[in-house]
Order: C-alpha cells, then structure tokens, then sequence
C-alpha cells in the first residue's frame, strides 16, 4: 500500500546541507502496524511530513514515496489534498499545539469531512460525535463547543486521533503519539490507537522514541540512526536477539521493571552531524564493536541489519 | 462580557477627573497666559478681562467651576484666544474634519497594508515579499511632510486631479491626499506587523494540522491563519486610530483643513486654557473609548482571553 523508496531528506540550512533521512526503504501493507524508532534527529518524524507533503521550505526530498501506485513526492498539491486525512492521516507529536486555538473542537472536526465528503453542517457533526465516542471522549456534545484550552492533554490528543479517524483514512502515521503525556495517559492512548487499529483495519506507522511503546502494538520494528535503517525486523526476535550494537545500545537503556538489579547503560558519545551523506556506518565512533572496516565502507541493509559486524558474530 | 465592559466604563469617571486636575494645573504653570502680549494691557483692562473670564478668582474655585459647567451644561467654556467662540463650537467645528479624513486615512491603512502583509508573507523571501518590505521601509523613512508636497506637485500641479488644499465640507476630493499623507507611514508599519505576525502564524503546529487536513490553502489561510495574525494589528491600530481622527498637524497646516489638529497648536501657542483642557479630555475619551473596542475584539477572537473576562 505504501511504499517508500530509497527516501532521501536534505535541508538547506544556513550553515549548508543537512541530510537528515538518507536512502530509507520500507513498505506498510493493508491492515499492518509498524513502528520507527529512533532518538531525536534520527529523521523519523521527516519522513512521516514526507509521506504527507508536508516538509519545511528548505527541506528537499528525493526517491520515491508510492502510495497505491502513486508518488506522493510529485503529486500536485490538489491532489494532495484529496489524499491527505481521507487516505493518510497524520497524529502530530504535541497535541497541545496541534490544535488551532481560536477555533471550537467542532469546527476542526467537521471540517475535515466537510471538505472531503461534501458532508452538511448536521452530518458533519453527527460523524464527529460518531467519533468522539470511538475515542472515548465522555459529553462529547459539550466538548463540540469547547476551545482547545478548556481541555486536558491528553483529551487533546484524543481529539487529534479523532480528527485522523474523522474520514476513516487507510493509514495512520502516529507521530510520537504519546510523548508530550503523563504516563498513564499514554499507555490509555497506546490501548485506543491499537483498539481503533483493530476496529477499523487501518494500517499504523507508529514513529517513537520509545521501545516500551513499541512493544506491545507493532508487528515489526525499524531502528533508525543518523536518517539510515540500522535494523528491521519483526518486533519479538527484535527484542530478544537485537543483531545491530545499536538496537542493543537503545534496549539496554530503557529501564527493566522486574530487575531492579538491571544497571541501565547508556549509549556513549551524541548523534552524528549530518552535514554529510554518510560514508560510512552512521554508528560507528558510538559503537563498542566497531572495527577498521566500520569506519571506512557504509554496510548496506542486508537480512535486516546494516552492520558489518552483528552482534551474533561477536560471541 | 458585559459586566467586564460596565466595569471598564465606570473606571473613565476617576481616571478623567485626575486627567483634567492634573493638566489645569499643569498648564497654569507655564508661563505666561492668555492675555499675555508684547505690549501688556493698561492693568485695569488686564483685571476687566481677568474678572471677565472668571480668572481673577483663586485656581480651586476656577477649576471647581469649570468641572461644574461640564458636568451639568456640558459646557467646556469659552475659548480665551477666540472671540466669541466657544470650545463646544470650536470642536463641534473641527473634528468633524479630523474625524472624516483620520477614519479614511485608517481605512486606507488596513486595507491596503493588511493585504500586503499577508501577501509579503505568503510570498515569503519572493519577488512580492521583497517589493513590499522595499516600499514599506520606503514609506516609513518618508516622513508625511515630504510626502505631502509631493502628492501635491503630482496630484495638483502637474495632473489638476485633486485640489491641493482647504476642505470643501469633506467632499471626496478634498479627503484624499490629506488621507493618504496621513496615513502612509502607518500603512507600511501595519503591513510589515502582519507580515511578520503572519509567518510567525503559518509556522505554527497548527497550521501544519489545518494543512494534514487536506484543506486547500486558501482554506488554512482564511480560516485558520488570518485571525491570529490579526492580533498585534488590532493592538497596533487602537492608539493610532485615535491619533488619526483626532488630526494631525501637519495635515491641518499643509492642507488648510481646519482640523482641530490645528487648534491644539494654535491653543498651545495662545495659552488657551479651555481649548486645551477641552481637547485634552476629547482625546482621553476617545482613547478610553478605543482600547475598551480593541479589547473587546480580542476577546472576540481569542476564546482565551475571552474566558479571563468573564
């Protein structure tokens, strides 16, 4: 369904190129949850922009983003349009300043199936209290007439997933859903994206920072460093046996609830500038493993990992 | 809302009778007066004159006095430099002038810079954008008093389009170039204040929601962009309208309107009391009046706002 293609993402900055996503491929089937994950600045959230047409001016993309046949990098935006919240919808990362502050939640609600739909005022609202209710927003009625800030965050970000289901779209990007939130708002949040997923066979991508997140609700995991793929595969043997030192590195920081014991071990050194395309393993001077060859040659994707030497190698 | 604007209106009555205590004073301690002259009157013409306009008596009383006559006549008393003339009629003469061409000239500003603003700021680092900030930087370093004689050496002189001066009882002709030359530096600044609230806006989260929307852009703009960028505008607009109706001198001068613009000057120069003191409380009324109109329209656009008010 959607297929990406040797993504490229550059930004024109003052201080000259940044490529921020280089070369990523992956594809999201009908019906299938897949996560990305990576620290900050791995590239993850451009490319979910990407997919939507909605990079920064300075920003250029390059290869392929097939949707259905399509290339959504060459779209032209009236098309776009017609693609955007009706077939891809996007949940942005701060709910709180997603919302247009000056407007009632009814309005950002029903205009979505206003414009995509042709719905009338009453139907448009009828399909927005239809989907409050699916997102579990209790007197949904009332909260039609509230603004933004009368509400919590995390009704926030219910209303921001209520707004992607508003035209029952075939894909989701969840865009760090749950990051801005208190933790016991976020694993509710986590529960109604995967019940929703369920009920409606949409297909998620789920970009995050956060491995517990992943856990439970994706079928197949990416890890992204340095805007490349270190790692792809399916989420449980992931976990288990991470092959890339990387994946390693990001499991052995989150912290292990049962094991008090569990020492949590940073992963030394910060992310790499990317002023350069990459000539060689991203990871490389953070890695523990790393050999001469890491330094010199880029390892290309290959059996899920981009790593000369995977950790089962080591032993 | 109401009871937020009731409020605010009951606040005028203090704040203006500190106002006008403050400024008599304040005025009688400059020197001179209005009777003052090169040759000074024999002194007792100079008391006949005195006692004539009550001011022989001691400053409390006068000004008790006059606080008495507004209060219960509406009346602001005589002009002490113009025979026979009082500041009601004084007033009730020149602003209407000021008015007509200070509320053309704040037309002229916000629908022509409003429209540059946004147009500079969807244009951003564009041909439009930098045409606009060119002329804008133009106009505001164009002061009106250099403005105005160009206006007319092209609007009168070489093309006997406009006449160049006096009011005519406001017909059109006679508004226009006192408009613009009022208006001009204004219009740059409320142009490049949108622009800048505007991008500020369209790169805001919540324009990229409106975008994921898939609403065309026109859409995002109109609907979801324009309000908030009309925020510093409106605030910017409120003393500046009060400025604009209420004249300028300039204008007044150059143009031969016989706007009050003109009477302050004329009234500061002639130690006219009442005149001053008169227009003193015009334009602390008219200001009152506009930022109560400026708040309660931002309480109209930001429900925030809104909701601290009530």
């Amino acid at each position: 369904m959607l297929s990406v293609e040797t993504l490229r993402i550059r930004f024109r900055t003052g201080d000259g190129l940044v490529h921020a996503v280089n070369d990523v491929s992956f594809r999201v089937g009908a019906g299938e949850k897949l996560a990305i994950v990576g620290e900050s600045g791995s590239g993850k959230s451009q490319m979910a922009l990407a997919v939507m047409g909605l990079l920064a001016k300075n920003a250029e993309a390059e290869g392929r983003v097939l949707w259905e046949g399509r290339d959504l990098l060459t779209l032209p935006p009236a098309e776009m349009n017609r693609i955007r919240a009706r077939e891809i919808a996007i949940v942005f990362q701060d709910p709180m300043s997603s919302l247009n502050p000056y407007m009632r939640i009814e309005r950002q609600l029903t205009e979505i199936v206003e414009q995509h739909e042709g719905l009338g005022r009453a139907a448009a609202r009828a399909r927005a209290l239809e989907v409050m209710d699916a997102v579990r927003i209790p007197e949904a009625r009332a909260r039609l007439r509230a603004y933004p800030h009368e509400l919590s965050g995390g009704m926030h970000q219910r209303i921001v997933i209520a707004m992607a289901l508003m035209c029952r779209p075939k894909l989701i990007l969840a865009d760090e859903p749950t990051t801005a939130l208190d933790v016991t708002v976020q694993a509710q949040i986590m529960q109604l994206l995967s019940e929703v997923q369920r009920d409606l066979g949409t297909s998620v991508v789920l970009i995050t920072h956060d491995l517990g997140v992943v856990a439970g609700f994706c079928e197949e995991v990416i890890v992204l460093y340095g805007g490349r793929i270190m790692e792809q595969a399916a989420t449980l043997p992931l976990f288990e046996r991470p092959a890339h030192p990387y994946t390693r590195g990001l499991l052995r920081a989150v912290p292990n609830v049962e094991d008090p014991a569990d020492e949590l071990i940073a992963i030394p050194g910060s992310p790499p500038s990317q002023r350069a395309f990459p000539t060689r393993c991203p990871f490389a001077p953070r890695c523990v493993d790393a050999i001469e060859s890491c330094r010199l040659t880029l390892p290309e994707l290959t059996g899920g990992r981009a790593c000369l030497r995977p950790v089962e190698e080591l032993t | 809302m109401l009871n937020y604007t009731l409020r605010r209106l009951l606040m005028v009555i203090p704040t203006l009778l500190i106002l006008v205590v403050f400024a008599f004073y304040l005025m009688r301690l400059a020197p001179g007066g209005p009777f003052t002259s090169e040759r000074p009157l024999p002194p007792a013409v100079m008391a006949n004159v005195l006692e004539r306009y009550g001011m022989d008596e001691p400053l409390h009383v006068q000004l008790w006095t006059y606080i008495r006559n507004i209060l219960c006549c509406f009346d602001f008393g005589p002009s002490f430099a113009q025979k026979d003339r009082t500041v009601n009629d004084v007033i009730a003469q020149g602003f209407p002038v000021t008015l007509t061409y200070g509320f053309w000239s704040a037309v002229f500003v916000l629908l022509l810079g409003i429209p540059l603003g946004i147009v500079a700021a969807l244009k951003h680092n564009g041909f439009w954008d930098y045409t606009m900030t060119g002329l804008a930087i133009f106009s505001q370093i164009f002061p009106n008093f250099v403005l105005a004689p160009i206006l007319v050496l092209l609007f009168t002189l070489s093309w006997g389009l406009l006449p160049g001066g006096g009011w005519n009882g406001g017909q059109w002709q006679y508004v226009v170039m006192p408009a613009i030359a009022l208006g001009t530096s204004y219009m740059a600044s409320v142009a490049r204040l949108t622009r800048g609230s505007m991008l500020e806006v369209l790169g805001s989260p919540y324009i990229r929601t409106a975008r994921a929307k898939g609403l065309p852009e026109r859409t995002v703009i109109l609907r979801h962009a324009l309000k908030p960028a009309l925020l510093p505008t409106l605030t910017y607009m409120g003393p500046v309208f009060v400025y604009m109706i209420t004249g300028s001198v300039f204008v007044d001068v150059f143009f031969s309107t016989g706007g009050i613009g003109q009477d302050f000057i004329d009234g500061a120069y002639s130690r006219d009391y009442s005149i001053l003191l008169g227009l003193a409380i015009l334009y602390a009324v008219l200001t009152f009046a506009l930022t109560l109109m400026v708040d309660l329209l931002y309480a109209w656009i930001d429900p925030k706002v809104r909701a601290g008010l009530s």
